[in-house]
């Protein structure tokens, strides 16, 4: 809300600075956002006085002008074909600028010289008449400011409206704030509408089909208008405050709606038929073109305006482009009324018509100020068009306002801001807000809220209001005691427990977390082969790029990746952890959201190159980081299998499982889908049921088990394999056997020789009993054994 | 076997320090080509002074020998030569038993005199050698080397910040909880106090799924959520998590984060609200920042206050070096929180008293990463470049 200096002391004697208000208002909840200087461009342009003018001898459309600016007398070359003898204008002095960038300097127009500038109202920012220059009053005083001069509002501050207070979307609104802060009179000029011709009320009557819709809906007639130009107070009144000038009818509506904060429509008398204003929903399908020119199809929700022949208007949103009051209306009809808030909102939201009125209208306008403000208008229309104000209101009003009454208790009041608030203090606050207080007993009182503060609905609103004026900055803050029942000591970690360990585990082993959108677009998913049904869609989508709720993780590490190659990043080791996705219709919001875990590995496998021999991460490092993983959450050794079924975006893609349960999948990412992602190296890619996982962890206990008192005696064996044979086949062969002296055996080599369809692995057993010390003789029986049994089981040789 | 995992302290002469490079010394072999020490005697008869000359020419010999080792290896060698279990000393020895009994202590004195002196002098040139390797070791070691360096991991700033404000929290005793991120329009809103076609939804320009449920634009469903399951006061919860909003630009994104804080108990008041959030502020930016309480509206509280506190670029005074303060904008004054007490509305929509006391708040984790860290862009949390993330290690 852009509030104007000059145009609140109109309302209230404020005496003081735009700072000083700026911040009181926000410190009463009223943000200032900015100080605006509207004119600040033309602060150097000055009033002058064209003494002489004559013809340049060398240029038939240029004139020379000797103009007194009070200080001095500058001789001016004007090209504008107004300029005379006698006028007062606006004059820019050399080292003067304007709002459209340019310095005034001394200049020599053929031959003549010019020092200065007199300014038409395009110059000067002030409209977009360019036919000559400005001819200001001629009272004016020569040297004075042109701001000055016209009496611009010079400051204007932009003040953050909170939905709440739709009572402060006007000067007068704001006046009342004003006034209550720093103990000022309000001050309200009382129209008079002198009347005369035949009564209003025998052209035109008002239906309204349901008072729940519009309780209030009333007008003036005015004849004999002539729709001019404004003046130049009003004209750059609302120029100050963002708004164009229309003509002396529309810039009078618009002058009121900002005033008192009370939306009023105009319609040329006219155009409309039957004498009759029906306020009524639209019928269904009905079309109809609003001022912007745009037709619009009307649904039954829209309330309208209408005549015999259909809508005049959309009621609180928009007018009729056929009603509009153009420069021959004669016969105008001032709207005024009141629209319940919901439909005025629901049909600017559906047409995408957002306007002052329905701003306003949305968020509540006072039924109190409504002819107030109908008569300030009609009275300045009359007067602004030369015309005169039939006698008579035409009003349906089936919903007079009634003023909310409001119990207020002085210790609920006190309890619940935490400091004994002197019942004097509270009485008075709400009287200077101008309610009414009753105390029938002092426990409860009876408090009766004005018409404007729609707001106060309930105890607690006059408790915050209290607050407000108090000072919500004076409270003492005291620490409270948390109480916790005992149960809550029983409850299960959180999400956020177990995630942050996660998070504090990919750090420490050196991966970097990402948070992505969880959102991506379709065809991130389609690239991947990602189901359809499983889908969330987001209705409104700000881009085509984030238009669907991903179902997995890897579309945006992969995006990720992209982004990062091509900042020319050659070694990635990502994480993150994030809810995907999946349509699910068993839930309450439709939507099943399991937790993941995604890591994905690319190119560099250090971050140095030396001293280590630099390669490309690879699937060992992959399977390694989840291994490290589960072994960091006690959770044993997992399986790693290669998928046998053809996997939409990895190849090859291996499923974890773990004591029977799946954990998700990694593998390496399609070479053409990496492609897509500028990866010219294998991305290797896991996705993990973190749910899963987190049940796991939870039922994991540490338990510690002896040091082993004897040594361990080890013996290697490697085998001859084909490469369809895999490893762990071999390895829980060997365990299998349930030889009660092996600890423990693993994989320590791979030797693929050149030219063979076999490999040699090697496999070291670790033997140990817990009571004595092994004999050679006994452990090289056992590794005979294991030979025996493994090569006459696998195929496999020695 | 035991052998085998011995490296002698030289290995490190390789100056790399690579295990393993230096190949293990084998005691096994000593002896079996050592010379025989003594001259060989017609009759095979030895003599008191044949013996006693022998064992005196061992020291010189075994002089001249050290000088020759300027090795670890070489050095155990000459130990074996001279001082083995078949070394030359030992052979010596080995004669002793065909002297007479009356000869025999004399040249087992000499014997015993220069043992002793054999292993004065290895020991003493063990000790210069290794000495000088350890000189050779230093002479060789650049610290200036890099290290093998392991990865260097990073958490999100935004994850870093989140974690640091709930464990003020949770120091405080509050839960941290979680919730849905797809919410229905009755939890996002309604139990909120958002009703249906109230402007005060404009104040979340919000992304839906469909009529009724929406990415949830706050993480105040989680409040509902909370006090639906709990069914009663007191709780205390924080609860930190995405938000969601149709707003894109240098200042908006699509998707940030949140932390909410409930406190539902009795005698709750707006002081202890106050003082929870000093409490915290303080924690988070220092005790030294200064805090500022302003009335605002949310629908979920009343009172409802924003909490500002004084800008930690200029400490409050809206200029820096004679310039506007471009953090602040010059108002001394920075945004963190919105607050209030909560609304009865609210209290209504979840089942509790109406007459409940109780505090609510919010914070967009974001702002306070950016004021933390000084990043100027919203835009780079979300890219996820690694060497922004980097950069939070």
């Amino acid at each position: 809300m852009l509030l104007s200096m000059n145009w609140l002391r109109e309302f209230v004697p404020y005496e003081g600075d735009a700072e000083t208000l700026g911040a009181k208002l926000t410190m009463l909840g009223l943000e200032l956002e900015e100080i605006c200087r509207p004119f600040d461009g033309i602060r150097d342009v000055v009033v002058g006085h064209v003494v002489a003018c004559a013809k340049h001898p060398e240029a038939d459309k240029l004139s020379i002008c000797r103009v007194d600016v009070g200080t001095e007398i500058l001789d001016i070359v004007c090209g504008a074909p107004n300029v005379a003898a006698g006028q007062k204008v606006a004059v820019a002095p050399v080292g003067a600028s304007l709002p459209n960038g340019m310095t005034i300097k001394k200049a020599k127009l053929r031959g003549a010289p010019s020092h200065g500038m007199l300014c038409s109202e395009v110059e000067l920012g002030l409209s977009e008449d360019h036919s000559g220059i400005m001819v200001l009053s001629p009272d004016a005083v020569p040297g004075r400011k042109l701001t000055e001069a016209l009496a611009l509002d010079t400051e204007v501050l932009d003040i953050g409206i909170t939905p709440n207070r739709g009572d402060c979307l006007s000067v007068l609104g704001l006046a009342r704030e004003v006034a209550v802060a720093f103990g000022l009179p309000l001050r309200l000029p009382q129209p008079k509408t002198p009347e005369n011709g035949q009564s209003a009320n025998d052209l035109l009557r008002i239906d309204i089909a349901d008072g729940e819709l519009c309780p209030l809906y009333q007008g003036r007639i005015l004849e004999n208008i002539r729709v001019a130009k404004s003046p130049d107070w009003l004209r750059f009144r609302l120029l100050a405050v963002g708004q164009r000038s229309l003509s002396n009818i529309v810039d009078v509506t618009n002058y009121i709606l900002f005033g008192l904060g009370q939306p009023l429509h105009a319609f040329d008398l006219d155009t409309l038929s039957g004498g009759r204003i029906i306020v009524q929903p639209a019928l269904p399908g009905e079309k109809f073109r609003t001022l912007d020119g745009q037709e619009r199809i009307l649904e039954a929700t829209d309330l309208t305006i209408r005549d015999e022949k259909g809508p005049i208007a959309l009621a609180g949103v928009m007018g009729g482009l056929d009603s509009e009051v153009t420069a021959g209306s004669r016969r105008i009809f001032l709207e005024c009324a009141t629209f319940n808030p919901s439909v005025i909102r629901k049909t600017a939201r559906r047409l995408g018509l957002h306007s002052e009125a329905s701003y306003r209208y949305e968020r509540g306008v006072d039924q109190g100020i409504a002819e107030y403000a109908m008569e300030s208008a009609a009275m300045l229309m009359a007067e602004l068009g030369q015309g005169s104000i039939l006698p008579g209101v035409v009003k349906a009003e089936p919903q007079p306002w009634k003023n909310a009454v409001l119990p207020f208790r002085p210790q609920r009041c006190s309890d619940l801001l935490g400091q004994e608030m002197d019942p004097a203090f509270c009485r008075e606050t709400l009287e200077h807000l101008g309610c009414e207080v009753a105390v029938p007993s002092p426990d409860t009182w009876s408090v009766t809220a004005p018409s404007y503060r729609r707001d106060l609905e309930r105890e607690v609103d006059l408790i915050e209001e209290v607050a407000r004026i108090y000072g919500m900055d004076r409270f003492e803050p005291t620490l409270p005691k948390v109480s916790r029942p005992l149960t809550r000591s029983e409850a299960r970690d959180s999400e956020y427990t177990f995630w942050k360990r996660i998070r504090h585990w990919g750090k420490g082993l050196g991966l970097n977390e990402i948070i992505h959108y969880s959102f991506v677009g379709q065809k991130d998913l389609d690239r991947l082969g990602l189901p359809q049904a499983e889908r969330l869609p987001i209705g409104n989508p700000l881009t085509s790029d984030q238009d669907v709720l991903r179902t997995r993780l890897a579309p945006g590490l992969l995006n990720i990746l992209r982004n990062n190659l091509a900042q020319g990043v050659t070694g990635l080791r990502l994480f993150e952890l994030a809810h995907v996705f999946h349509a699910d219709a068993s839930q309450e919001t439709g939507a099943n959201e399991p937790a993941r875990l995604g890591i994905l590995l690319h190119g560099d496998r250090f971050d140095t190159l030396w001293p280590h021999q630099q390669a490309d991460a690879g699937y060992a490092d992959l399977r390694g980081v989840i291994e490290h993983l589960l072994a960091s959450l006690h959770l044993g050794k997992a399986r790693f299998d290669r998928e046998e079924e053809e996997h939409p975006w990895l190849s090859p893609a291996v499923r974890l499982t773990l004591r029977g349960e799946n954990l998700g999948s990694l593998g390496r990412v399609k070479p053409e889908i990496a492609d897509y992602y500028y990866a010219r190296k294998d991305v290797w890619i896991a996705e993990l049921d973190l749910d899963r996982i987190r049940s796991l962890a939870e039922g994991a206990a540490i338990r510690f088990a002896p040091l082993p008192v004897f040594p361990p005696v080890k013996r290697d064996i490697t085998l001859a394999v084909p490469f369809d044979l895999p490893a762990q086949d071999i390895l829980e062969c060997i365990r299998g056997m349930k030889i009660s002296i092996l600890e423990d055996a693993e994989l320590i080599d791979v030797y693929l020789p050149e030219q063979d369809n076999e490999r040699r692995l090697t496999f070291r057993m670790t033997f140990r009993h817990g009571k004595r010390t092994l004999e050679d003789a006994e452990v090289d029986k056992q590794r005979d054994a294991v030979a025996r049994h493994v090569t006459a089981t696998l195929p496999v040789r020695l | 076997m035991g052998n085998s995992y011995f490296y002698p302290s030289l290995a490190r002469d390789a100056g790399t320090c690579d295990r393993g490079q230096a190949a293990p010394l084998h005691g096994a072999y000593a002896g079996e080509n050592v010379p025989n020490p003594l001259p060989q005697e017609r009759n095979n008869q030895v003599s008191v002074m044949n013996l006693i000359a022998a064992l005196e020419s061992l020291a010189p010999e075994l002089e001249r020998g050290l000088d020759q080792a300027l090795d670890l290896s070489k050095l155990e060698e000459i130990r074996v030569e001279f001082l083995g279990r078949k070394g030359r000393l030992a052979q010596i020895m080995a004669r002793l038993p065909e002297l007479s009994p009356e000869e025999k202590p004399a040249v087992g004195k000499k014997a015993n005199e220069i043992k002793a002196r054999l292993n004065t002098l290895f020991d003493a040139h063990k000790h210069t050698l290794e000495k000088s390797g350890e000189k050779a070791y230093l002479t060789r070691f650049d610290a200036t080397l890099p290290g093998a360096l392991p990865w260097l991991g990073s958490m999100h700033p935004i994850s870093q910040v989140t974690e640091e404000i709930c464990s003020v929290f949770e120091a405080l005793g509050y839960d941290v909880v979680d919730g849905l991120e797809v919410e229905t329009d009755f939890h996002n809103f309604q139990a909120l106090n958002f009703p249906k076609d109230h402007p005060a939804r404009d104040m979340q320009d919000t992304l839906y799924v469909n009529e009724g449920v929406v990415l949830r634009t706050h993480t105040s469903p989680m409040q509902v959520r909370s006090m639906l399951a709990r069914k009663a006061p007191p709780l205390a919860i924080v609860a930190p998590g995405k938000v969601y909003r149709r707003d894109s630009d240098m200042t908006h994104s699509p998707m940030f984060h949140q932390i909410e804080g409930l406190l539902v108990d009795k005698g709750i008041s707006l002081r202890d609200l106050r003082g929870s959030l000093t409490a915290f502020v303080r924690r988070l930016f220092g005790p030294a920042v200064g805090v500022r309480f302003r009335p605002s509206f949310f629908p979920f509280t009343e009172p409802s206050a924003e909490v500002d506190i004084s800008c930690i670029m200029c400490s409050g005074k809206g200029a820096l070096h004679g310039e506007t303060c471009r953090v602040c904008k010059g108002t001394g004054w920075l945004e963190i929180l919105g607050c209030g007490m909560v609304d009865p509305n609210v209290y209504k929509a979840v089942g509790f008293d109406e007459e409940c006391t109780g505090f609510a708040f919010g914070l967009g984790v974001e702002r306070v990463a950016m004021l933390k860290y000084g990043i100027g862009d919203l835009r780079l949390f979300f890219e996820n470049n690694v060497r922004f993330l980097g950069q939070f290690a």
